[in-house]
């Protein structure tokens, strides 16, 4: 593995920039465009040289957009909280359920179990259009319509099922003996998964976490449909820049490097646990 | 304080001065426009005051759901006036265009009453007043202890009001005498041409005067304004969007119909022989002089071609060009003109979108409601939009009236005169009936692939008609 | 195995039944979801109906009137189809895409750690902001994607906007966005093989494509059945980037299931068709996930086995 020749070397490494070119390219552009007043942007042909402007960041941070047509009052930050605040409950929630969950299915063969899981994971293939009219019926009358909480309970079908699959996996990839040993010296079962399972099982639950995190961001429809308009999350805020007088293109790149940021903060923080905690079905010793 | 202003605004109010005198009288006593603007609002708070109970629903609340338009951006700017006058409270949902419609049918789909009155397209009450989501608003406007002598229903331009009321038939003639009123018109937009005027004087051609005409322009256009500029925008994407502007104006200039009613029976009636030649001068008007990637096009793509120089004309909204003749950078270039695109025709018949109010039909408190409704189309409210703010096109004869309205539309050469021309035509041509999103989104379709020569304009047509017709009888109209 | 060894395990300190245990460690999970089966059912019995909002009174249970009127309806055959070639078609190039570069990245460096986070920015971006921007990238006058085109002699090429174009344009953007979300998932599987195979087989002089191909692939096999699971029912169900990149145009060139049981439902408000569609959706996710899930517990009871 070690003898790898020059051409190879050569060779990977350009295969390699022209991967970095290709995803980070448009990503580039974005954060280039995010420095621009729509009037840069939309040149004949497209130019790299420009006058860096703020203006964009300012107008989102301050919600206060001056255009051609009068000041539009856009609470941008609002729906970045709702964001952070959507997204971050809800995978502590799935986390919570879904470990333990992940835990039984991997260590106990209960009847039935395979039956439980696939029902589990079978809620993340109901197309949400489906369940959409329904579910707005059945929120306003049981009262959970415009509540954080009844949103946190639908974004279980994102999370719940990525969670409990990928670390059901590390689970069983890890070996019970340590377990075992730890229980056979007279600890209970909860002291056992707490103090031995959880924390081998720690970089898998970081990863997906993470993973659950990101769909959890990205979703829109449901808080859309089923809450009102200062509970929307930074995907439909976004949009309030596409307006009757004309697409703000700078201030939609703004706002889509802004709404990645926390996004990538988490997982450069958890790099580690990211590409290491993915490894289901590991097979070890 | 203040008290020799609001004399002189009051004055105003009542008739005894006219505006110029209004605005010349508040210059010389040292107020700002913006300032006189608040004094306004104030007066006609108190002149509609005068003769109707306005606080009959004092302490109560309503909300709205309103998209981010300049219309709401308008109203919201007047809101506290409202609150003032009635001593009630108000708040609202603004949500983007792009997902104003998803959220207003899942709102009402599920039969919430979170919202009272909401924002709306004439076409979309198609489907939410036979629904039973909306009220028939003749109920309170016709009933002269709900609604304010000042109100003037009538000086709503006729064929924008009759276009919002439909007796839900499939096929009524909108606005006949058993229509209900499923919303009240709020502002309006004809379909007509928006040019670049520097373009147009550069190559040496004249707004064009019939359809033929804009065919041959737009292509003399592509080919010599030189840096990539093309001739005309349209709109094409897959959507209804695509066929109510420029080309359902053009095409009913021309007599012709969507479908036919006989006898409470609907057929298609697209593939006539003059529509066939209509389509086929349409579609090489697209591929000659069009945007590349016309089958992509949206409002926002016509505009913004226009606003950044990258079109010479657009045949679309007059609103469109008025957004884009500020703050663009060919602000200031652009100029309007009525399009007749029939020869033989008199004048512009422009197919008009309407955005409208609508009363929810699970709003808790109806009478309270239509204060709001009421009110947001008042004359008064219409005035303060369309001077301050971008309220166009207002749908109220007395504004068009106005001699600050009038001013502020100079900086927009020919719009008055476009509006003017073609307002008496304007009105929907479509035939109000339930599967109003179906048809137009698969005449949409056909067009695409008529432009991206999939399909020849005859055969495509004569395909189009069978599938409508196909449609028609399942869903029990053919 | 693993069961059997807890079952000898004696706890202490609270004592609950090891036969209720993994019930009440997985109820609360499944009780959370099992909600979602009440407005399921409903949109199944709405599938039963004609059920136009636009036309009340036209409401009436009609048995499975829907789901055959689909068998004589083109549109219908043309949305199967569209919808299941995108789905492969995305599937597959990601798939060979995340894994090459999960191989690129498999030494354990700074860089290539760095990278890999790097990479997943697209991910991150909501598809329906990304696909915004690809159409502005994409505009043959602003985009910058069309001038670079334009560069190298494709100056009519005509994106999402031509019939010919159009599936390209939106599988391109589809695997900008997700290429990613495969590469972590493999590449964290390769980082976790165990060593002694290859080392064994490089000392042997064994072919470096027989060492990929009979051990390599073979022990990334269930982590590429679970990328490919999770991509699979996702991209079948694709809308985000179809409908903001072309609202199923141009003519009926990607009017997969979402975008049309979006307009059924949206704009037309046809929500018997809609939900008829939306359900034969779910069950063709609901079909291809069961072999799916049934090949992956075969194969990690295999893995477990020889390990």
């Amino acid at each position: 593995m070690e003898h790898t020749s020059t051409l190879e070397r050569v060779l990977r490494g350009a295969a390699l920039a022209l991967v970095v070119i290709f995803f980070m390219f448009p990503l580039f552009w974005i954060f280039m465009m995010s420095f621009q007043t729509n009037e840069t942007i939309l040149r004949i042909p497209p130019s790299i040289v420009f006058e860096p402007t703020l203006s964009n960041y300012a107008a989102l941070i301050t919600g206060r957009l001056e255009t051609a047509a009068g000041t539009l009052e856009i609470n941008f930050l609002r729906t970045l909280w709702n964001s952070v605040f959507l997204s971050v409950t809800s995978v502590a929630v799935a986390l919570l359920l879904g470990v333990p969950a992940a835990y039984a299915f991997a260590r106990h063969k209960f009847r039935g179990s395979e039956d439980i899981a696939f029902t589990l994971l079978s809620f993340r293939f109901a197309p949400p259009l489906l369940v959409l009219l329904p579910l707005t019926i059945y929120f306003q009358q049981l009262g959970l319509s415009n509540t954080y909480f009844g949103l946190v309970w639908v974004y279980q079908l994102i999370c719940l099922p990525l969670i409990l699959w990928i670390v059901r996996g590390y689970f069983e990839d890890i070996s019970a003996d340590v377990e075992y040993a730890y229980r056979i010296a007279g600890h209970s079962w909860f002291a056992t998964f707490r103090k031995i399972a959880l924390p081998l099982a720690g970089p898998g639950i970081a990863a997906a976490g993470l993973l659950a995190f990101i769909f959890a961001w990205n979703n829109f429809v449901f808080a859309l449909v089923l809450a009102s308009a200062d509970k929307q999350p930074v995907t439909v805020g976004a949009l309030a820049f596409v307006t009757a007088s004309g697409i703000q293109y700078g201030q939609i790149a703004a706002a889509i490097v802004l709404s990645i940021t926390p996004t990538l903060a988490l997982a450069l923080y958890a790099q580690r646990y990211l590409v290491e905690g993915l490894s289901l079905g590991a097979v070890k010793g | 304080m203040y008290e020799r202003e609001k004399d002189l605004v009051d004055a105003f109010i009542r008739g005894q001065v006219d505006r110029r005198g209004l605005i010349k009288g508040l210059g010389a006593l040292g107020l700002t426009a913006a300032m006189g603007g608040t004094l306004l609002a104030m007066a006609q708070s108190r002149a509609m005051a005068a003769d109707f109970d306005w606080q009959a629903h004092k302490g109560k609340s309503l909300k709205l759901l309103l998209n981010k338009h300049p219309y709401a951006d308008a109203m919201i700017a007047n809101l506290q006036a409202f609150k003032d006058l009635t001593g009630m409270e108000v708040t609202y949902d603004v949500f983007p265009e792009d997902v104003y419609f998803d959220k207003v049918t899942a709102a009402l789909s599920s039969g919430s009453s979170e919202y009272d009155a909401f924002m709306t397209g004439a076409y979309m009450t198609w489907t939410y007043g036979p629904a039973g989501w909306t009220e028939d608003l003749n109920q309170w406007i016709k009933d002269p202890a709900k609604t304010s002598p000042t109100y003037a229903w009538d000086d709503v331009l006729e064929g924008v009001r009759k276009s919002c009321a439909w007796n839900g038939q499939p096929g009524g003639t909108l606005g006949s005498d058993d229509a209900k009123q499923w919303c009240i018109p709020w502002g309006f937009e004809q379909n007509n041409i928006t040019y670049n005027k520097e373009m147009f004087d550069k190559v040496g051609v004249q707004p064009p005067k019939d359809l033929d005409d804009l065919v041959a322009v737009a292509a003399k256009l592509t080919k010599d304004v030189g840096n990539n500029v093309y001739g005309v925008g349209v709109r094409g994407s897959r959507s209804w969007a695509t066929i109510h502007p420029g080309f359902l104006s053009a095409y009913a200039n021309f007599g012709q119909k969507d479908l036919n009613v006989t006898d409470g029976k609907l057929s298609a009636a697209m593939n006539t022989a003059e529509s066939k030649a209509f389509h086929a001068k349409w579609v090489e008007m697209i591929q000659n002089s069009g945007p590349k990637d016309w089958s992509t096009y949206t409002w926002y793509q016509v505009g913004t071609d226009l606003g950044a120089g990258a079109s010479a004309m657009i045949f679309d909204a007059d609103i469109l060009g008025y957004f884009q003749n500020g703050g663009t950078k060919e602000a200031g270039k652009l100029a309007f003109h009525g399009f007749k695109a029939n020869p033989a025709a008199e004048a512009p018949t422009p197919n008009i979108w309407i955005w409208s109010l609508a009363m929810s039909s699970f709003a808790k408190d109806k009478d309270a409601t239509w204060y709001f409704l009421q009110w947001a189309s008042s004359v008064e409210h219409a005035i303060f939009g369309a001077t301050k703010h971008d309220f166009v096109n207002p749908v109220r004869n007395a504004v068009w009236k106005d001699e600050m309205f009038v001013e502020k539309l100079k900086k927009y050469p020919g719009y008055f005169e476009m509006f003017t021309a073609s307002a008496p035509g304007a009105s929907i041509k479509f035939t109000a009936q339930p599967l109003f999103f179906d048809l137009t989104t698969e005449w949409a379709a056909t067009l695409q692939k008529m432009v991206a020569k999939q399909v020849p304009v005859d055969e495509g047509l004569d395909q189009l008609a069978q599938s409508i017709d196909g449609q028609l009888k399942d869903a029990g109209l053919g | 195995m693993t069961a059997a060894a807890t079952a000898r395990a004696r706890p202490s300190g609270f004592r609950i039944s090891k036969r209720v245990l993994p019930y009440v460690l997985s109820l609360p999970a499944l009780l959370v979801c099992i909600g979602i089966l009440i407005p399921f059912l409903t949109a199944a019995w709405y599938s039963l109906h004609r059920y136009r909002l636009s036309q009340p009174w036209g409401y009436k249970f009609i048995w499975f009137d829907n789901y055959a009127a689909f068998f004589t309806d083109p549109k219908f055959w043309n949305t199967l189809q569209i919808s299941l070639t995108y789905a492969a078609t995305t599937v597959v190039l990601e798939l060979l895409l995340g894994l090459g570069i999960a191989l690129l990245l498999q030494k354990r460096t700074t860089l290539n750690n760095f990278i890999s986070i790097m990479l997943l920015l697209p991910l991150m971006t909501a598809p329906a902001l990304a696909a915004l921007m690809w159409k502005l990238m994409t505009n043959p006058g602003f985009g910058i994607l069309s001038y670079l085109a334009g560069l190298i002699g494709l100056h009519d090429f005509r994106w999402a906007s031509s019939p010919s174009t159009a599936l390209f344009t939106v599988v391109l953007v589809d695997i900008w966005v997700y290429t990613p979300f495969i590469m972590i998932l493999l590449l964290a599987g390769l980082r976790s093989l165990p060593t002694q195979p290859f080392e064994a087989a490089a000392l042997d002089g064994v072919p470096r494509t027989f060492v990929f191909f009979r051990i390599t692939l073979p022990m990334l096999t269930p982590y590429i059945l679970t990328a490919t699971l999770f991509r699979l029912l996702d991209s079948i169900q694709q809308f985000d980037i179809i409908y903001a990149m072309t609202q199923g145009g141009p003519g009926d060139t990607l009017t997969v299931f979402q975008v049309e049981a979006y307009l059924n439902f949206f704009q037309s408000t046809n929500v018997g068709r809609s939900a008829a569609l939306m359900i034969i959706l779910w069950a063709i996710t609901y079909f291809l996930s069961n072999i799916f899930i049934k090949n992956w517990l075969r194969l990690r009871e295999r893995a477990r086995g020889n390990g």
